[in-house]
């Protein structure tokens, strides 16, 4: 073992999953911000738990019968199509659990990102997806998309940045479907936010940030046949900006002369791994940046010091999933369990998705 | 008045809000991350659920709406809905702006925040683009400058700023864009965001009046990154700016090799006659700077020079920057295939 393996610390998995468990029994108000984004944050939780491996043993299965019900309670569909409601805050006490509801006014439409969330979700519980409305779904995409290719969180209008774009292309994925998008030009949205440091913003005009540089690759990656996606010159200046970002803690910083971020080890590093260039980031001092930022009462935090949430918390995980230390590092702790790059989820959950989420009547 | 009585009474127990059926939240027998709501958020969503069954659109409910967001600025119901009544109601969107004013300096990092104000000024702009835009416009980037002394590096700020700039593009706006920057980059010199919206607005959005003779521009930019790697030689944003500029108009990097090279030795160089094209790296720099080296290294790849350049990247790899030594090893094989190749 070399000397930097070795400073490696212990990746508490026992306090990680402990940390994601706490976070789905109850949160204080004081993150009453994640109320209209319930999903994603439960996605975290969960998703932490199937990389960890711990989901079987941490949860049971009378309670992940009741949450894939209480997800589905989410599902509506109506004048745009169907897709996943944000949150709970909107439905009433004498609301049905009924996944073929209808939402009644455009205040409580299915919203994009939560929708993409809802799916990896349910693929983690193992649904069998029987009470999908695939139509429904297409006929969302369709209704969301806009003139210049880029896609609103919801149908009656929203953000349009990169994120959506990302998660529509995986529903299409998912559904193998593409029927619902225009998938040309959606990717002309997409070239459009690239910059002169060859990472790409959120929308065209924006600085280049670790998080849309993920999603541009994967967007590209999702629907090539060839991991060529860009040509030599740009592939080389994009790789260059990504691995730049990497800096002496051993993080990755999400733009050009910030600080590292626990969260940007994954959203540069996997596109670093789309990019085929694994090989070429110290995974050493990766893992002990996100060693450092353990908290100590359980849980990843964005930096040293920091609170740990379950976003940096699972992100962290699916970086170490993609570039882990030695086997023997920190005394045999760092295996996470594979991970679908391009789909962000545990690969046998990705897996699960696309077995399941595809109508099978095609 | 007694001070407990300035605290509002909870809508439930506001007479004026009797005729309102407060409707509470759905709630499973073993939810998934509950929050533990308070009581004074209870009762704001209940009423606002009422209030949506209903469809009601009042001034009351812009009253309703902003308590919710004041208790949750990422409630985006509450935000459509407020945003629906303003304009079904007529209620003054200027008056609007000026309470957003506050509520965005408050949630700078909030999505939904930035997302009323760009419908606001859209809707407000469309009511006389040649009366009132140019003022209101040129406000409104006035206001962002004061929220960048919060945080001068926020993504949805900067993003703002630029749609501004490119979905009304108008020359009064352009023309205050460079003082701007100017002044941006004098307050904290390693500011990409900054950095990138120079880029953005000198060769990414058109040419701006009086900036016609590319030429020209070329070369006071690439002056102007001089300038500042002069100050702070290791600051990757210049260097990232010039390499985006020399790309963009395809001018070879070997064209600055006589700037570069002082900053890719050890010692500072002797005094001599200031070449005022060729700013040299100030006293007590620290040098070599790790992004001089790697731009001679490319200069010298593209020269064909391959054993110079391995030595650069070597220099990179085992004494400078290490953190990335597999990357410099990476390019030393890329260079030497390259060069098989030809």
């Amino acid at each position: 073992m070399t000397e930097q393996q070795a400073n490696i610390p212990v990746l508490a998995r026992s306090g990680h999953s402990g940390h994601c468990t706490r976070c789905l029994t109850g949160l204080p108000f004081s993150l009453v911000t994640v109320d209209s984004s319930k999903l994603p944050l439960i996605f975290y939780c969960l998703g932490s738990l199937d990389l960890l491996g711990t989901l079987d043993t941490a949860t049971k299965e009378s309670e992940r019968e009741s949450w894939r019900n209480d997800i589905w309670g989410l599902h509506a569909g109506g004048a745009w199509g169907s897709g996943f409601k944000p949150s709970w805050y909107m439905t009433g006490s004498d609301t049905k659990n009924d996944p073929q509801r209808t939402y009644e006014t455009e205040f409580d439409t299915p919203h994009m990102i939560v929708t993409y969330t809802a799916l990896l979700t349910l693929a983690i519980l193992r649904d069998d997806f029987a009470r999908l409305d695939r139509r429904g779904l297409v006929t969302f995409l369709r209704s969301s998309q806009r003139e210049d290719g880029s896609f609103t969180s919801d149908p009656t209008g929203g953000d349009a940045d990169l994120r959506l774009t990302y998660c529509a292309f995986v529903i299409c994925a998912l559904l193998n479907d593409w029927s619902g998008v225009d998938v040309e030009k959606a990717l002309g949205f997409v070239r459009r936010c690239r910059t002169y440091e060859g990472g790409y913003g959120s929308a065209p005009g924006c600085e280049a940030q670790g998080g849309p540089t993920y999603l541009a690759m994967a967007i590209f990656r999702l629907t090539s046949d060839s991991p060529n996606f860009l040509n030599a010159v740009e592939r080389r200046q994009t790789l260059r900006w990504l691995l730049q970002n990497q800096d002496c803690s051993g993080g990755f910083r999400g733009r050009t002369n910030k600080d590292a971020d626990a969260c940007y080890c994954f959203w540069c590093g996997g596109a670093i791994q789309i990019l085929g260039a694994t090989e070429l980031v110290d995974n050493v001092a990766l893992a002990s940046f996100l060693g450092n930022c353990q908290f100590r009462f359980g849980g990843i935090a964005k930096a040293p010091g920091e609170h740990a949430d379950p976003y940096h918390t699972y992100l962290s995980l699916a970086a170490i999933s993609i570039f882990p230390p030695s086997e023997s590092a920190g005394g045999g702790s760092w295996a996470i369990e594979p991970l679908d790059t391009l789909i962000n989820a545990k690969s046998s959950t990705a897996q699960w998705a696309k077995d399941h989420i595809p109508s099978k009547s095609m | 008045m007694s001070l407990a009585d300035d605290a509002p009474l909870p809508y439930s127990q506001r007479p004026e809000w009797q005729d309102v059926t407060p409707i509470p939240q759905h709630e499973s027998l073993s939810p998934l991350a509950p929050i533990f709501y308070t009581d004074e958020y209870r009762d704001c969503t209940d009423y606002f659920r009422g209030i949506v069954t209903t469809g009601e659109m009042s001034n009351r409910v812009l009253q309703l709406t902003e308590d919710i967001i004041r208790l949750n600025p990422a409630h985006y119901s509450a935000w459509q809905y407020r945003y629906k009544t303003l304009i079904s109601i007529n209620s003054s969107l200027d008056l609007e702006l000026l309470l957003m004013d506050e509520i965005a300096a408050t949630f700078l990092k909030n999505y939904q925040v930035w997302h009323h104000r760009r419908l606001l000024l859209t809707y407000i702009y469309s009511q006389g683009p040649e009366t009132k835009g140019p003022d209101l416009l040129l406000k409104e980037l006035k206001f962002i400058e004061k929220v960048f002394e919060e945080d001068s590096k926020n993504y949805h700020t900067w993003s703002y700023r630029q749609w501004i700039l490119s979905n009304f593009n108008r020359n009064e706006l352009w023309a205050v864009e460079i003082p701007f920057i100017e002044r941006m980059i004098n307050e904290d010199i390693r500011n990409n965001s900054a950095w990138h919206h120079r880029f953005f607005v000198v060769f990414d959005s058109g040419v701006r009046q009086g900036d016609e003779n590319r030429e020209d521009a070329l070369r006071r930019e690439i002056l102007y990154s001089k300038g500042k790697i002069s100050i702070a030689p290791n600051n990757l944003s210049p260097w990232n700016y010039l390499r985006g500029i020399l790309d963009r108009t395809k001018t070879p990097y070997e064209s600055i090799e006589e700037f570069v090279l002082p900053y890719t030795k050890s010692e500072e160089s002797p005094e001599s006659v200031v070449d005022l094209d060729n700013p040299p790296p100030s006293k007590g720099a620290h040098l070599p700077a790790v992004p001089a080296v790697e731009f001679l290294a490319d200069i010298r790849e593209s020269q064909g020079r391959i054993s110079e350049a391995t030595e650069l990247f070597n220099l990179l790899g085992d004494q400078l920057d290490t953190i990335r030594k597999r990357y410099w090893d990476f390019r030393i094989k890329e260079a030497q295939e390259l060069s098989q190749k030809s």
